[in-house]
Parts: C-alpha cells; structure tokens; sequence
C-alpha cells in the first residue's frame, strides 16, 4: 500500500466568469521515502496539487472530486480542525518558491519555527523547543546560532535551508517543494537540492518536486509527473521518461531541453499557448497544440493507460 | 546600528523639521499680501496719524530687517510665545485654551471610535473579500467618504436634530450654562457629551469609511504574500494567520495613517465646527480668517497643528522600528 494515493482528484477555482478547471482527474501514488517530480509550464496546475495535499486551496477553490489518500485517511474528507491538527506540517510540509517571502519578515526564524513546533505539541517547553531547532539547524547546514536572526538577514541559500528546516520541524512523511531552486543561482540551487536528496535519504522522507526545469527533476526524482493544463498526461520513472517520452507534449518538453552529452541539434520549441482553463478544448485538452492531433483527440478525452510496468500515458497515440 | 541609532537619527530627523516648520510658517505670513497693521489700526480711522502709525510699526517690530524678525519669532515659537490675539488683545495661548480642550474632546472621541471600528471593519471586509458583505461595506464606505461633509451634517442635523430632536442642532454647551454653570459633574459631563454626540458622529460618518478602505486594501496586500501561505501549511487557526501574521504586516501604512490623523486633534475640523457652532479650534480659524484676520491666531495654529504632526510621526517611527525588524537594523 503506497503513502501517498492520489485517485482522480479534481479541483475548481470559482471566479466571476465561471469555474476554472485547474485540475482535472490527477492520479499518483508515492511510496514511502520515494521522490516524485511534478513538471509543466506555468499555470498548469502544479501547484494546485500541492495545495490540495495540504487542504490550504485559496477560499475560492475547491476539491470538487477525487481522493487523497494518505495511508488509509481520505485528506479530502476531514474536517478543517483535522487537517490543521493531523496533516498539515505534521504528514506534509510544504517548502516555497525561491523563499525570499516564504517567511514573515517580523518574526525571528527560530520564532517561526518553534511556533510550528507548539501548534502541534503545545506540551513542549521552549527550552526543548529551541534544542530541536539547532538539530534542525544542524541537519541543513546552519549555525545554530543564526536561529534568533530575522529572515532579511539571511542570504537566499540560507533562508531555503532554514525554510527545509522548519519544514521538517514536525517530522513529516511527505515534503512538497513548490519550485525550491527559483530565485537562487545555480550554485546555491545545486547545494540546496543536494541537501534535500541527502536529507530525502536520511530521513526516508517522501518527496514532490515541482518544478518547469526538467533537469532538477532529473537529478533529484524517481518519478515524472508532467502535467498539461490541469491533466495528468505522463507519469513514469524519470529514465524511461527522458529516453522514450510518449507523450507528444513530454516530447517536445524534452527536446526544449539541451542535453551536454547529446550531439548538437536545434532546440525545439512548442507552438502555441496553453488554452484557457476556464473552457478548455474537448477532449484531450492538447489537441489544439499536438502535431500528430487526429480526429478522435478532439472528441474524447484519452484516459491514464499502462503502456509498460509504471509508466503511464494519456495519449491515443500509447501502444503497449 | 540597532534601535538607539535609530531613535538618534530619529531625533535629528524631527528637530530639523520642526525648524523648517517654523521656518515655512514664518515665511507665509511675511509675504502675505497687505500690511498685517491694517486691520489692528482700521478701527482708529480718524484717530491716528502717520507718526503714531510709526510708532505702532516699530512697538510690533515690523520695522526691523527681515532676518531680526525671523530670528525672534525662531526664539519665540520654541518657547510657545505666540504673541497676543490682535482683537481681543488677550495673549494666543490663552484665546486657544478653551478651543483646544474642547477640539481635542471632539476630534479624539470621533477619531478613536472611526479608527477603531474603521480598522475592525476593514480586517473582517478584506477577509471576506469578493463577498455580498465585503461589497456591500465598500460600496457604503466609498459614498460615505464622498459625500462632501457638510452635506453629511446637514442631514445628522435634520435627522436628529430637527426632526427627532434628540440632541441639540449646534453649540459646544447649553446656552443657560452661561448664567447658571452645572452644580455637579454628572451634570457637566452629560450636558456636553450632548452637545458632542452630532459633530462627532458627522465625523465618524465621514472619515470611517476612509479607514475601512484603506485598511482593507493594506490587508489584501498583504494575505496573498508566501509567509502567509506557509503560516496556514504550518497548521495554525485561520485566526492566528490572520492576526498574528497578516496584521502585523499591514499595520505599518496603518499606523502611519493614524500618526497623520493626530494632527485634527489640534487644527479641528473646519467645516463641521463651524456646521455645529461647536467652539473649537477649526470654529477659531475660520473665525481668524473671515471676517476680520487675525494673524498671531492662524499662525499659532499652524504651527502647532505641524508640530503635533512631527511628534505623532516620531512616535509612529518608533513604532514602526520596535514592530518591523527590517527597520531597526536598515
């Protein structure tokens, strides 16, 4: 039985002109200490999905179908207090973009961090507290004395290491990290995804990588998850993804990307834009964009198929 | 540098701009078209003479250079001499002790009540954003905080003054208080706290809607931030991320708002005043303009109306510095 089991899950944003169909009958499942990477352009529901792990969509979206299974409890069938008390930061913590506001600017990190503590151990004294914290600290590579200094006065490396460390304040099974390599140079962003791998090994701690940059997903995860305007398209484990892309839409993803070992060749862009969410085309919600589209694309919508052992595509296109 | 350099340079900051207030001040009623001696001696007409003119000229100091009499009034706006009212002779501190107690009676329950309740309400509509309730206080705030204040008055006025005659239509006291003053407290306090319901609640109605304007539209800048996201994935109440996280942030404009609000404590309100009769120090400027000028009055109240400004804007610095650490150590 996976940790992680994601069944069809659907998720509305509701605006004035109508419901945008951010995310449309997502399934993934993820293993204990297992590393998924979440790819696709922006505004494709990546996030979306993290949010919903969480419980913490905006007021105005909605899980409106599906499960989340987390071991044997449905996160969609509990109730505001459970998931404050049960999921959040204590099964699932979330880790932001680039981290330059994903602390608040008036409190102390290590204020921060202990208020994450006692919301879900009001038992504990400040004094342990604090020691759990300079473990913290230690575990990514911080003084432990840096702990009491404000978040602006953190470089961009350092604040991403104290954000991990307050992510991990409570022990959780599944970290998500929302684009964690955004806004950091390369060099700080290799450091820090090498610390999350070795910390991912360390602690077994499951992990969802979002991210556009299919490299970092390549260098950090098991699985590929792309997404393409609130659809799953393809799921498998990152080798096979990067050799045999089924998907049109991964493959051209793929050759957007140049490889330094491959022989030089033109980078190939998609034409096109995302559609609309609000009205999505029919059927397969690439069509529009697909080189290879065919008259049953714009009809029915392709379902998740098997095309060999965990590698899954929705495409007319997938043969076995 | 941490929060004494920042008082320090604080104190430095405010010094310099109470001498260019004085300065500004100085310079206005200087250049002021037409002799500031007509008015005292339109009264005299037949009874002076050019050399008695001269004289008078010179027992006021206005025949000395420009530089003498800026450095005499330098001296004498730091220790509060204001001269003396030009009609009724008494000195200025004197003609603006009873407009001012009575002002600050007025200005600071109005303010106290639109600030308080404009900032709850603005936290509960920007919370509730997009909803009937939110648009409904917007839409109400926004034609309160237009329609023009005498307007305002005039229907407080008619509404419960003229038609349901709860509360007197104008004066700061009952008018027989002149022969007969109240016995006991109680008395007093409820006689003027009558007088004060109407202009107050002008006010409130007026400036409330400001306040809910604007402190929804600091929050909303502030709930969309990342650390607020983080702080509802960490667990905490919905309660908790909004007051302790949110609020926090969006109280630094806030703050600055409220600092800049103090000045009416001291300058009144002009047009309310004068709508109620009410005797205060908007009622002793328009009084000090129209009909006859009365220079020393409008430059005391100039003066000390930038002045409360500076101080209420030095203590919003400080707050500002003990709040937000980014100020502190900047």
């Amino acid at each position: 039985m996976p940790l992680l089991d994601v069944q069809n899950l659907t998720a509305y944003y509701t605006i004035k002109r109508g419901s945008v169909k951010a995310v449309e009958n997502v399934s993934f499942s993820l293993e204990e200490g297992e590393a998924m990477g979440l790819a696709g352009e922006s505004g494709c529901g990546k996030t979306t999905v993290a949010l919903s792990l969480l419980g913490i969509l905006p007021v105005n979206g909605k899980i409106v179908r599906g499960k989340i299974l987390l071991k044997d409890t449905d996160i969609t069938k509990l109730s505001e207090k459970e998931l404050r008390e049960k999921i959040r930061w204590n099964a699932v913590s979330l880790i932001f973009q680039g981290a330059m506001n994903a602390m608040n600017p008036m409190y102390s990190v290590e204020d921060q961090i202990v208020e994450a503590i006692k919301t879900h151990d009001s038992s504990i004294t400040k004094k342990k507290a604090k020691e759990r914290i300079a473990k913290l600290f230690e575990m990514v590579g911080l003084e432990p004395e840096r702990a009491r200094n404000y978040p602006h006065e953190y470089s961009g490396g350092m604040r991403q290491r104290a954000m991990i460390a307050m992510a991990l304040a409570c022990n959780p099974s599944i970290l998500i990290a929302d684009e964690p390599g955004t806004a950091l140079d390369v060099i700080v962003q290799a450091q820090v995804l090498k610390l999350m791998t070795e910390l991912r090994k360390r602690l077994n701690l499951a992990m969802i990588m979002i991210s556009h940059d299919l490299s970092i997903i390549s260098e950090t995860c098991d699985k590929l998850a792309i997404m393409y305007a609130g659809k799953l398209v393809e799921l498998g484990d990152v080798l096979t993804m990067f050799k045999k892309p089924v998907h049109p839409y991964t493959q051209g993803l793929i050759a957007a990307f140049p490889g330094i070992y491959t022989p030089k060749q033109e980078m190939k862009a998609l034409p096109g834009s995302p559609p609309n969410l609000l009205n999505p085309p029919k059927g397969c919600r690439f069509n529009p964009r697909c080189p290879y589209v065919m008259d049953i694309c714009k009809k029915k919508t392709p379902e998740l198929k098997e095309v060999s052992k965990g590698h899954y595509v929705a495409c007319y296109l997938a043969k076995k | 540098m941490g929060l004494r350099g920042y008082l320090a340079r604080r104190v430095v900051y405010s010094i310099i701009l109470i001498l260019a207030v004085i300065t500004v001040n100085f310079l206005i009623f200087s250049m002021l078209p037409g002799d500031p001696m007509a008015q005292f001696v339109a009264g005299m007409r037949g009874h002076i003479d050019e050399e008695r003119y001269a004289q008078l000229r010179k027992h006021f100091g206005l025949d000395r250079p420009l530089h003498e009499r800026y450095l005499s009034t330098l001296g004498n706006m730091l220790i509060f001499n204001f001269g003396n009212d030009i009609i009724s002779g008494e000195p200025v501190f004197d003609a603006m002790r009873t407009p001012m107690l009575n002002t600050i009676l007025l200005m600071g329950s109005a303010e106290i009540i639109s600030i308080t309740l404009g900032i709850l309400i603005g936290v509960i509509a920007a919370y509730k954003r997009g909803g009937i309730l939110d648009t409904t206080l917007v839409t109400s705030s926004l034609v309160t905080y237009s329609v023009p204040i005498f307007f305002v008055g005039w229907i407080v006025i008619l509404v419960f003054a003229v038609q349901l005659h709860w509360f007197p239509s104008g004066l700061t006291s009952p008018p027989g208080w002149v022969r007969n003053p109240p016995v006991n407290v109680l008395e007093y306090i409820v006689g003027r706290l009558r007088y004060i319901v109407l202009p107050a609640f002008t006010l409130f109605l007026f400036t409330v809607g400001g306040w809910i304007l604007f402190t929804r539209a600091c929050i909303l800048e502030t709930i969309n931030e990342d650390y607020v996201l983080t702080a509802r994935a960490k667990g905490l109440k919905e309660r908790t991320v909004l007051y302790k996280h949110v609020l926090k942030n969006a109280s630094l404009p806030i703050i600055t708002n409220v600092a800049l609000a103090a000045a009416f404590l001291i300058s009144g309100a002009i047009i309310t005043e004068t709508l109620f009769s009410y005797n205060g120090m908007g009622l002793l400027t328009w009084h000090a303009i129209y009909p006859t000028p009365n220079l020393p009055i409008l430059q005391a109240v100039f003066y000390l109306t930038a002045l409360l400004v500076i101080i209420a804007n030095f203590i919003a610095d400080l707050l500002y510095g003990v709040i937000d650490p980014r100020v502190r150590y900047g």
